[in-house]
């Protein structure tokens, strides 16, 4: 067969309709014409000869059915009609059309939302090339598997790696902070120094200019830098001319040669980079010199499993150690961890969760559906009878429902893919910490497939049973009996049915969102102990790199007082009411475990407690209530051994009775680490209890106060500050002031990045983002639920009573009373909605322990249960009680005549 | 008058793949010219003759082209592509072949089987 030629005529007859038929008429006009003048040539007189012709020929204008046939349209012609038909139905019944769209709409969009996100979050979240191959290599200490650590190789190492037989392509990097000068203040920047395969290994091509290449490192590497998508919006404000431009990076010029695009967030680990830099230019000269300069990730190749790459770069690891031994824990072994995997442990359950809260919004939407279909169906009962009477078969009319009811659906899904696209964003939104950063929603290929999928089985599912129901031969009487219709027995149950099970789903849906919401009020209600409006932590990172800025700050006494000059410039600036040293002490989660003694107590049990180095304005910045004692005051605070202030947590563990203060204890770990920290004299020595302050949170918003210990931040200094700082009104806004300030102690003393609000901290603590999450997102399913299940219980009562409006009228006139008559009206829908409350009842209870697991929430186990059935059903009376009261109201002569 | 033929399935296209290889003819004129040559014998049914045409003119066998008739009017005629030459071709081998395999049976006398 020619199938060009096939498809030229499907073509022309489809396109060019009129044309082709009116060829088609010519033709035969002209064969019957000549066969009338054949015959009238053999004799026959011209109207018999026409009325033969006409007869052996057929009617012209059939011949244009004929001619599609032939060519093969009829199952064509046949589906658009019914495709017609749907449409038209659509149209004329606007209320129905706009409920079961909706429905599904609703529905289908929520699904496709949630795949959306699932497809950005787990699916593809990476942008590299082969990122399913890419592994970041994880040393798991035997002795405390949980406990993670990653390792970074010397040159000579890092070359041992690459030869490994297993690696495709091996990628070292380094996080720097460095700092942007040559403006008027000093800006912290994170830089990533990568190894010059970077391009080849993440096979991401840039969004401007150019990435890192082997060619950057010549001359001990290239002055080059490429720039991250999100510093380029922040720094250059999305300005394309930046290529070729200079960045001046402590002193030094780089040229500018590429951006990368918005999906390229190296890397979650380590923390994502502003700017990239050729590793090359880490070399030995770099003051002080960086020893461990690669950070591995693996690409390894195609055909090789990870238990025998496992297996081969173990080994060589393990060789790794036994130079440096005091780098690695004692026994560990090496895991390559697929770069998804601790996504997949973060989010998996929250989106589980959310597919299975959209999984039920569907099915409730295609129930409702379903309802609407079947209920409307059987006041079309006469029109399919008439359709079968005229030799419809019942596959013929099956279809025609089932076309019907997938125009419904995809007029929903077109409504609900542009819904999805503003949906899939509110979890991101509401969330942000827990995605990566790489993934972000696009509406693509496989997620408009998916939705199209979804509109086809959605409109089969809701269209069959109706389809099947309607299209049975023995439900072809009501045309021949009288005209008042009966509604088939099986055809209500089914409907009834559909009823119970979608009011079971909406409880079910609203119980958990009722959980939701009740772990989320918990959570705000929960009192923080310290009051987080309008203050902000700010860091500083000293200068430790540079050996004139290095002495400056090198003795304790000097850090602490380079501390304390900058602790006073910030407090001197306009609109900041307090500030406190709080380095690693910010609440609701920062500090540090330790194990602790107390004197006279036995030391057999290893206790923890969280340790804070704090400054003595800490507590009234945060605004923690002092219960007894006192604070230490500024000598003791420059001198940091012999004082500690503890939380009540603390204090009830060990003096109940309200006697803490005077007591001794001991923190051991405080010992004075590596060449960079700076501690006191004594600083694992004894210390009095001098204050007892009130519990703050942390542990985290949702967990109980851990027993904390306060002591002098003098006591331990690392190279780097933090300060949490009140202020007067929004505090991010001085930022800019606070800035100069912290420049006029050292000129190149610049800020860390990372200043944030404490209110915006909670806002993005995992555990507040995620139960606001759920509330919100589970708060919206099940109203939209509601909303659906009340629609289509209004709706079936609706029709119902139309149906019976003859049947009611009669009643009326032989007297019922108008309240009889509502409750028959309603009494069925009634009946299934208790069943569907009954079932959802006990689907919650069974499975809402399941549901509430993956929701996490500790805070509150609390049932919504009784809430939650109790305003369903109310609705649902109210929904059945409208519907059916405007029957109830019709006057019995109206009622009579209505047919 | 002699007896009448139905045509067997298929035939009839190729019947009339035959009747236009000789020359290109209009609707009317393949059905004249079938009777013709067939010497009247055959049956054609005339709802299925157009049908058989339309089909052929899709799958690219025939390729019809409007012209005018012996008297002066529209009309369309119809030729042979060259794909419906080389199916012209196979399907004569088929029929005959066919035809002679049929015939051979049914020439057997029953001391022969």
């Amino acid at each position: 067969m020619n199938l060009v030629a096939q498809i030229r005529a499907w073509w022309y007859a489809i396109t060019d309709r009129t044309r082709v038929h009116q060829q088609v008429e010519t033709e035969l006009q002209f064969h019957v014409d000549a066969y009338t003048e054949d015959l009238i040539r053999s004799g026959a007189t011209r109207e018999d000869a026409q009325r033969r012709a006409r007869l052996e020929l057929g009617k012209i204008e059939t011949q244009n059915e004929r001619y599609r046939e032939a060519i093969g349209l009829r199952l064509f012609d046949e589906i658009g009609g019914d495709l017609r038909f749907g449409l038209r139905s659509i149209w004329k019944q606007p209320a129905f059309s706009a409920v079961a769209i909706l429905s599904l709409a609703l529905g289908i969009g929520a699904t496709t939302a949630m795949f959306s996100l699932i497809y950005a979050v787990l699916l593809h979240p990476f942008p590299y090339a082969d990122s399913d191959r890419i592994m970041d290599p994880v040393v798991i200490n035997e002795l405390n598997p949980q406990q993670l650590r990653w390792f970074a190789m010397t040159r000579p190492q890092f070359q041992t790696l690459s030869r490994a037989k297993s690696i495709e392509s091996l990628l070292g990097f380094r996080n720097v902070n460095l700092e942007i000068t040559g403006s008027e203040l000093p800006e912290d920047v994170a830089a990533i120094y990568l190894t010059e395969n970077a391009d080849s290994f993440f096979g991401v091509p840039a969004l401007l200019g150019r990435g890192i290449q082997p060619t950057d490192a010549q001359g001990g590497g290239q002055p080059i830098v490429v720039l991250n998508f999100r510093f380029w919006q922040r720094h250059f404000h999305g300005d394309s001319a930046v290529i070729g431009r200079t960045l001046q990076l402590d002193h030094a010029n780089y040229t500018i040669v590429g951006v990368m695009p918005r999906s390229f967030a190296f890397n979650d680990t380590f923390g994502v980079g502003d700017i990239y830099l050729p590793r090359s230019l880490l070399h030995d000269s770099t003051n002080p010199p960086i020893q461990w300069p690669y950070t591995p990730w693996i690409k390894l190749k195609a055909d090789v499993s990870t238990a025998s790459a496992d297996a081969e770069l173990n080994a060589i690891v393990q060789q790794f150690a036994k130079e440096f031994p005091e780098r690695y824990p004692k026994q560990f072994h090496l895991q390559l961890q697929p770069i998804i995997v601790p996504f997949e442990q973060n989010t998996g359950h929250t989106l589980a969760m959310l597919l299975a809260g959209v999984s039920l919004l569907l099915i409730i939407g295609c129930v409702n559906c379903s309802i609407l279909l079947l209920a409307r169906g059987a006041a079309r009962q006469n029109e399919l009878a008439v359709r079968s009477a005229l030799g419809a078969s019942r596959s013929r009319i099956i279809r025609q429902l089932l076309i019907e009811s997938l125009v419904v659906s995809f007029t929903g899904a077109v409504l609900g893919v542009a819904a999805s696209w503003w949906l899939a964003k509110l979890p991101f939104a509401l969330s942000p910490g827990s995605f990566p950063s790489e993934s972000f929603i696009r509406i693509n290929l496989p997620i408009l497939g998916f939705s199209v999928g979804l509109a086809l089985v959605s409109g089969i599912l809701c269209g069959l049973a109706p389809a099947l129901r309607l299209s049975r031969r023995d439900l072809a009487h009501p045309m021949q009996s009288s005209p008042q219709r009966i509604a088939s027995r099986g055809n209500k149950r089914r409907i009834h049915i559909l009823i119970a099970g979608q009011i079971a789903l909406t409880l079910l849906l609203m119980a958990t969102a009722g959980t939701a919401m009740g772990a989320f009020l918990h959570l705000m209600r929960a009192p923080l102990g310290y009051d987080p409006k309008n203050v902000m932590q700010v860091g500083i990172v000293m200068h430790w790199d540079n050996p004139a800025d290095w002495n400056r700050i090198r003795s304790r006494a000097d850090r602490s007082a380079f501390i304390e000059q900058v602790r006073q410039k910030i407090a001197y600036v306009p609109g900041v009411l307090s500030v406190a040293v709080a380095t690693d002490a910010t609440p609701p989660n920062l500090g540090r475990d330790e194990t602790f003694e107390v004197l006279g107590e036995p030391a057999g049990q290893q206790q923890q407690a969280r340790i804070y180095f704090i400054g003595q304005q800490y507590f009234s910045t945060l605004r923690i209530g002092l219960l007894s004692g006192r604070i230490w005051d500024p000598p003791e605070n420059m001198r940091g051994d012999s004082v500690a202030v503890i939380n009540k947590s603390f204090a009830q563990l060990y003096w109940p009775h309200g006697n803490a203060i005077g007591h001794q204890i001991r923190i051991p770990g405080l010992q004075p680490v590596g060449s960079l920290v700076a501690t006191s004299s004594d600083s694992t020595g004894w210390r009095e209890i001098i204050g007892v302050v009130s519990d703050a949170r942390n542990n985290g918003v949702d967990m109980p106060v851990l027993p904390a210990i306060y002591v002098p931040y003098t006591t331990l200094m690392a190279p780097y500050a933090q300060f949490d700082i009140r202020t007067q009104g929004e505090p991010l806004s001085l930022l800019h002031t606070i800035r100069a300030a912290v420049a006029s102690v050292s000129s190149d003393q610049q800020i860390s990045n990372g200043a944030y609000d404490l209110q915006e901290a909670i806002d993005r603590d995992a555990q507040w983002s995620k139960q606001r999450l759920f509330s919100v997102l589970f708060g919206v399913f099940s109203t939209m639920a509601l909303l659906l299940a009340l629609a289509g219980l209004f709706s079936v009562v609706s029709y119902s009573v139309a149906q019976r409006t003859m049947e009611f009228g009669v009643r009326l006139a032989l007297g019922a009373s108008r309240s009889h008559i509502l409750w028959i009206a309603a009494r069925a829908a009634v009946f299934s909605v208790v069943v569907g409350l009954t079932v959802g009842g006990v689907a919650d209870i069974l499975a809402g322990h399941l549901l509430r697991t993956w929701m996490g929430s500790r805070g509150s186990g609390a049932l919504y249960l009784p809430e939650a059935s109790v305003l369903l059903a109310i609705c649902a009376m109210l929904a059945c009680v409208l519907a059916a009261r405007r029957t109830a109201s019709a006057k019995p002569i109206e009622a009579l005549r209505y047919e | 008058m002699p007896n009448l033929v139905e045509l067997p399935q298929g035939a009839l296209e190729i019947l009339i793949l035959k009747a236009i290889s000789l020359g290109p003819l209009h609707g009317y004129g393949i059905l004249l010219r079938i009777q013709q040559i067939s010497g009247d014998r055959l049956e054609i049914q005339q709802g299925s003759f157009y049908p058989a045409i339309y089909r052929l003119e899709s799958r690219g066998w025939i390729t019809g082209e409007w012209g005018e008739s012996e008297n002066n009017r529209r009309a369309k005629f119809y030729r042979l592509s060259p794909t419906g030459k080389r199916q012209l071709k196979a399907e004569s081998e088929r029929w005959v072949e066919m035809i002679g395999v049929v015939a051979n049976i049914l020439k057997l006398s029953a001391g022969e089987s």
